[in-house]
């Protein structure tokens, strides 16, 4: 046998060993090579033969031969027994592991808000339900005889106490424990005499902001109502500023969010103006400064509230405010 | 308030489309809610003449009417009930369209009678709502005058929402003077306002100081009454007509129109009484006497007292002051001699009187919210040279004022840097000083950066610096407000928001649990209340006044409200729900004194934790109690607890046997029961149901504590099971106990790993296996030393629980 003999039978028995389609033809082919009386043999019989300066080549060989075909029966073993692994169970069982909760879109929204905020340096602040007329009402410069004080708009306890109609009391608990600079972000459920309807309830959730300092501005409000729009519905929402009136604030501003679905263009979600109503903002009114004992010459602010459900309902699609209070699993799950 | 803007235009040249003036409105603080457009270009539309009219043959309530349209006499059929022979109406031929396309007129058969086109109410004209009658149109109208020609071009009407605050925008005036401000343009002047006409409606004959007494004259600041003579009561021309109905207001007679025409274009509410109906032919404002009655303008007889301001007349209340006048003293065919009223009423005192009677009017509207006391004298004098122009009425003597000379301008002082720092833009001294000329207001430039305003009459919303800056920001613009980057401020001394924070590693370690949160309502029913738990209702926060029973308590646990949601969702073939919700709840303590508290309440139904494919059985309570126990220990551990105990207890809702309480250490985390069958029973839930309440700040209270490292053990443990026939009566816990006080340190934990029962076990006894882990931290244990240890922990179970020991 020549050294190119044993090369020619090593390729033939790789070959043969991964032409065996199974462990019997595997295990044939094996002792075919490597077996007692397999071709080996012959080479280890010329290995014996051969002259001394070819004697260490010869030997080479042989490993080579021996190692060579070893190797090629154990990956063709291998690949036999996971051919064989593939059909033993059906993978296209459902799998089995416990599934995870859902968060309910409000807090969500609320949690999104305070994160956002946060990232400018608001803290979160927060309040009683119940409150005080002088929190709720007074201190906020609403005139004794403004109708959102009337019984028909405002659950009242028996002891003259009311449930908060917004979050807004929050801001005069805080301003009263603590001097200026104040940056608070609060959120919480609020109470109105609403009649339920697709888009009221008696109770809802507001999220409350507010920043005093120094020559804090209406542009400072604009920028950072913007910053909370893009973060919450996109990057390319716009904010708009309409004049209005509140009590607290003055200037007062309704804003609005261009439409995050449409871009502005117009369509279903924003009734085809390209905007959407969201809620009032405003600088603080001097009257509320003094009503905490804030000096109005030395500090401005602006304040702002938004309705939680309905930012929910604007950015979710939800068509009705009581599917955010159904609790049906059927909705939550989605979120 | 509605505003035609056609009529708008009396007072302001404007040349923008109607979308862009709405616009404008919106943007300066008066949103324009509606744009409506009224009328049409009437193609097609003429003036007709019925000839005759004849009761239609087949039907009691339509008539047959030959109708002449200029060219042909025509048969049309009409069920207007106030169609005459002789009168002029609008019609539409045969082949024209309404103008809001719902109908296009063909030759009909209406009920066997051909009719060739229609006559028209106000309503099919785009008019107005009004389907009364047909709409009638004055004889001077040839037939065949093009409709057109007699209702003039279509028109736009802007629904505006006025802010409280700006009483003065209640008028064609008020809104014409911001839209000069908002365009810096002129507005035009009405004739009467700068005295031109004054002298033509007067004549000065009779001395009318004994015409007015004003009793409360805190209560009525101004009165002024002016009398007419010889008034001719008609009704209104066509255009005034038209002017009202688009604004809203119907149109009654001349002087009444008037009245109400001028109140529109001013803001001041008038009144006109017949002067012969009152008694004395004079006015008395007073305070109604107790028991006084009158019968209103609707027609309702109301009941006065002190509290109500009225206009009397020598006997008896004539009106109450800014709300409504009387029905006796009413303007009506007959009245010849007028008495116009133009006063000034405490707006408080209007709101309070308009609710007391439940009567809201534009009077009412307008004087509760402040009228200009300096432009009543106008508004009369306004109203009285259109009596004498549209009337006839000859004015008789001087007005009656009682309070003749102006009260001086209010002035506020005001710093320009001021206005920009608020506002945020860098307006020059002189661009604001500009926007305040055009809002009407005398700027007077003062030394560092000052000025001082002279505030108009009509603005009493004015009275502060602030104020002033929101009218510059509204007329600059706050689409011109620029929108910087933001300020991230830290504020030091701000404290870590634990609770915040906390509560989100709750919701995100219940996410993981597979639990979802809900969230309910903060009122609830006392039925509701009473069905988990009658004995708190001492305790419970009712809201006096609530909106429905469904919604009168505060809610004083979370329970009920899980219990029901639970149900609901079964109810839609839910199977299976794991629901939490983090909410306040509200309860009086033993001083009465309402405490809110945040709670956490966990609800399960159904088999959550069994496989997959084993989801058929019923559940067992104990299965439900196990898995709600073992949610709570991961919840425990998540939030950094360590381990939970139970102690029996009693809930009212609880099914008997299955309440008790939680507790961390020595802290009462809340209770886990399942709820009673009595009460699964009201929503149909036939499978056991698991309800866990929590106090919240328990269980956040070491959820963001710093956990410290401890070593992980070096030497390997040696694990040794025991399994034993006990008593039903041995519980876990007993056999848990034993083995830990019997063990040696070195016992590290104790797992059970086998529970059965079963005949061969023999009746009330089970038989449960543990594995107990030994591992010493200083060496690797031989077999020898964990033997040594597991006999002896046989050994007291066997002592103390007299369990048999099962020997492999």
């Amino acid at each position: 046998m020549t050294t190119d003999d044993i090369q020619a039978v090593l390729a033939e028995a790789v070959a043969e060993v991964a032409a065996s389609a199974d462990p019997a033809a595997l295990e044939a082919a094996r002792v075919r090579y490597l077996g007692r009386n397999g071709r080996v043999q012959d080479i280890l019989l010329a290995l014996r033969e051969a002259p001394p300066d070819q004697k260490r080549e010869f030997g080479r060989l042989a490993n080579e031969f021996k190692n060579g075909v070893q190797a090629a029966v154990d990956a063709r073993r291998e690949a036999i027994q996971s051919a064989a692994s593939v059909a033993s169970f059906d993978v296209t069982l459902p799998g089995r592991w416990p599934g995870l909760g859902t968060r309910h879109p409000v807090t969500q929204i609320i949690d999104r808000a305070v994160e956002i905020f946060s990232q400018l340096g608001f803290v979160v602040a927060d309040g009683p339900d119940i409150e005080t007329p002088f929190h709720n009402f007074d201190a906020l410069n609403t005139p004794a005889i403004h109708p959102s004080r009337d019984p028909k708009d405002t659950f009242y306890l028996d002891d003259g106490r009311l449930l908060r109609t917004h979050t807004s009391p929050v801001q005069i608990r805080v301003m009263q424990s603590r001097p200026p600079p104040v940056r608070i972000i609060a959120p919480g459920r609020c109470y109105r005499r609403d009649t339920t309807d697709a888009t009221h309830s008696a109770n809802f959730h507001q999220v409350e902001g507010l920043y005093v300092d120094r020559k804090v501005s209406l542009a400072d409000l604009k920028g950072d109502l913007t910053y909370f729009a893009r973060q919450m519905m996109g990057p390319d929402v716009k904010i708009r500023f309409r004049p209005h009136f509140f009590p607290f604030t003055e200037p007062s501003v309704e804003y609005d969010f261009s439409c995050h679905v449409c871009g502005g263009k117009g369509c279903r979600v924003c009734k085809h103006s390209g905007w959407i109503e969201i809620s009032g903002a405003g600088m603080v009114d001097p009257n509320v400064f003094k009503a905490v004992g804030y000096d109005p010459a030395e500090v401005t602010g602006y304040a702002f509230g938004m309705g939680v459900e309905r930012i929910a309902m604007i950015l979710l699609g939800i068509p009705d405010i009581r599917m955010l209070y159904d609790n049906d699993v059927r909705f939550l799950k989605q979120f | 308030m509605k505003i035609p803007l056609s009529w708008l235009t009396d007072y302001i040249d404007l040349d923008e489309p109607p979308r862009a003036i709405a616009d404008r409105l919106t943007f300066s603080g008066t949103e324009v809610e509606g744009i409506e457009t009224v009328g049409s270009t009437y193609e097609g539309f003429v003036v007709a003449e019925v000839r005759a009219v004849e009761k239609h043959p087949n039907a009691d309530k339509l008539s047959v009417c030959r109708v002449f349209d200029g060219e042909n006499e025509l048969q049309v059929v009409c069920g207007a009930p106030n169609v005459q022979a002789g009168g002029r109406y609008p019609f539409a031929r045969v082949g024209v369209t309404l103008p809001d396309g719902s109908l296009t007129i063909k030759k009909a058969k209406i009920r066997g009678v051909e009719s060739f086109g229609m006559l028209c109410a106000a309503d099919e004209l785009g008019l107005s709502s009004d389907h009364s009658g047909l709409l009638v149109l004055d004889a001077k109208w040839a037939p065949g005058t093009p409709l057109a020609k007699v209702l003039g071009p279509p028109d736009t009407v802007f629904e505006l929402e006025v802010t409280p605050n700006r009483p003065d925008c209640l008028s064609l005036t008020g809104i014409a003077r911001e839209l000069a401000a908002v365009y810096g343009i002129k507005r035009k002047a009405l004739e009467t306002e700068d005295g031109k006409r004054k002298t033509e409606i007067q004549t000065p004959v009779t001395d009318h100081r004994s015409l007015v007494t004003v009793e409360d004259s805190s209560a009525c600041a101004r009165y002024t009454a002016r009398v007419l003579e010889q008034v001719t009561i008609g009704p209104s021309p066509e255009w005034m007509k038209q002017r009202l109905e688009r604004a809203g207001i119907r149109s009654i007679n001349n002087v009444v129109d008037i009245t109400n025409y001028v109140m529109l274009e001013t803001g001041h509410p008038l009144h006109a009484f017949d002067r012969d109906l009152l008694a004395g032919g004079r006015v008395v404002v007073r305070r109604a006497r107790e028991g006084e009655r009158m019968a209103t303008l609707d027609g309702v007889e109301r009941e006065l007292d002190p509290s109500i301001l009225v206009i009397a007349d020598a006997e008896r209340p004539v009106a109450v002051a800014g709300v409504m006048g009387g029905a006796g003293s009413e303007i009506c065919e007959k009245t010849a001699r007028v008495l116009l009223e133009a006063a000034w009423f405490e707006p408080a005192l209007v709101r309070a009187t308009a609710r007391k009677l439940g009567l809201s009017t534009e009077s009412s509207y307008r004087f509760e919210r402040g009228v200009d006391i300096e432009g009543v004298e106008y508004a009369s004098r306004r109203a009285a040279q259109l009596m004498v122009e549209l009337a006839g009425a000859k004015v008789v003597g001087e007005v009656v004022d009682t309070r003749p000379a102006a009260a001086a301008p209010r002035r506020l002082s005001g710093r320009f840097q001021a206005v920009r720092d608020v506002m945020g833009v860098a307006l020059s001294d002189a661009a604001i000083a500009d926007i305040f000329k055009r809002l009407e207001i005398d700027v007077q430039v003062k030394p560092e950066g000052a000025f001082e305003a002279v505030i108009p009459s009509f603005r009493g919303d004015l009275e502060r610096e602030i104020d002033l800056v929101e009218e510059v920001a509204r007329i600059h613009g706050l689409d011109n407000v620029p929108v910087p980057h933001p300020r991230a401020v830290v504020d030091p001394t701000a404290g870590r928001e634990t609770t915040v924070r906390a509560k989100g590693r709750l919701r995100a370690a219940l996410a993981g649990l597979g639990v979802s949160e809900i969230l309910n309502y903060s009122l609830v029913s006392e039925p509701q209340l009473d069905l988990f738990d009658a004995g708190n209702k001492p305790n419970r926060v009712v809201i006096p006044r609530p909106i429905s029973a469904d919604q009168s308590v505060l809610r004083p646990s979370l329970v009920p409200q899980m219990v029901e949601t639970l149900g609901r969702n079964r109810a839609h073939q839910a199977d299976q729900a794991a629901l939490y919700e983090i909410g306040r709840t509200f309860s009086r303590d033993e001083a009465g004194a309402v405490v809110e508290t945040d709670r956490l309440c966990i609800g399960l139904m159904g088999p959550l934790g069994r496989a997959a494919l084993d989801r058929r059985r019923a559940v067992t309570s104990e299965e439900i109690f196990l898995w709600a126990k073992g949610l709570l220990e991961a919840l425990a551990r998540g939030m950094g607890l360590g381990a939970l105990d139970v102690k029996s207890a009693v809930a009212a809702y609880a099914e008997p046997g299955t309440a008790v309480e939680l507790f961390a250490g020595a802290t009462r985390l809340g209770t886990l029961a399942l709820v009673d069958r009595r009460i699964r029973k009201e929503w149909r839930l036939t499978d056991p149901i698991a309800v866990m309440e929590l106090d919240a700040s328990a269980l956040l209270a070491r959820a963001l504590k710093v956990r410290v490292f401890s070593d992980i053990p070096a030497f390997p443990s040696v694990a040794r099971d025991v399994a034993m026939i006990v008593a039903d009566a041995v519980s876990h816990d007993d056999i848990v106990r034993v083995i830990r006080a019997a063990a040696p340190p070195e016992l590290e934990a104790v797992e059970l790993f086998d529970i059965f029962k079963g005949p061969a076990i023999g009746a009330g006894r089970r038989s449960v296996a543990y594995s107990l882990t030994y591992r010493s931290a200083r060496r690797t244990l031989t077999d020898d030393e964990a033997n040594g240890y597991h006999d002896v922990v046989k050994a007291a179970l066997r002592k103390e629980l007299a369990a048999e020991i099962r020997e492999s």
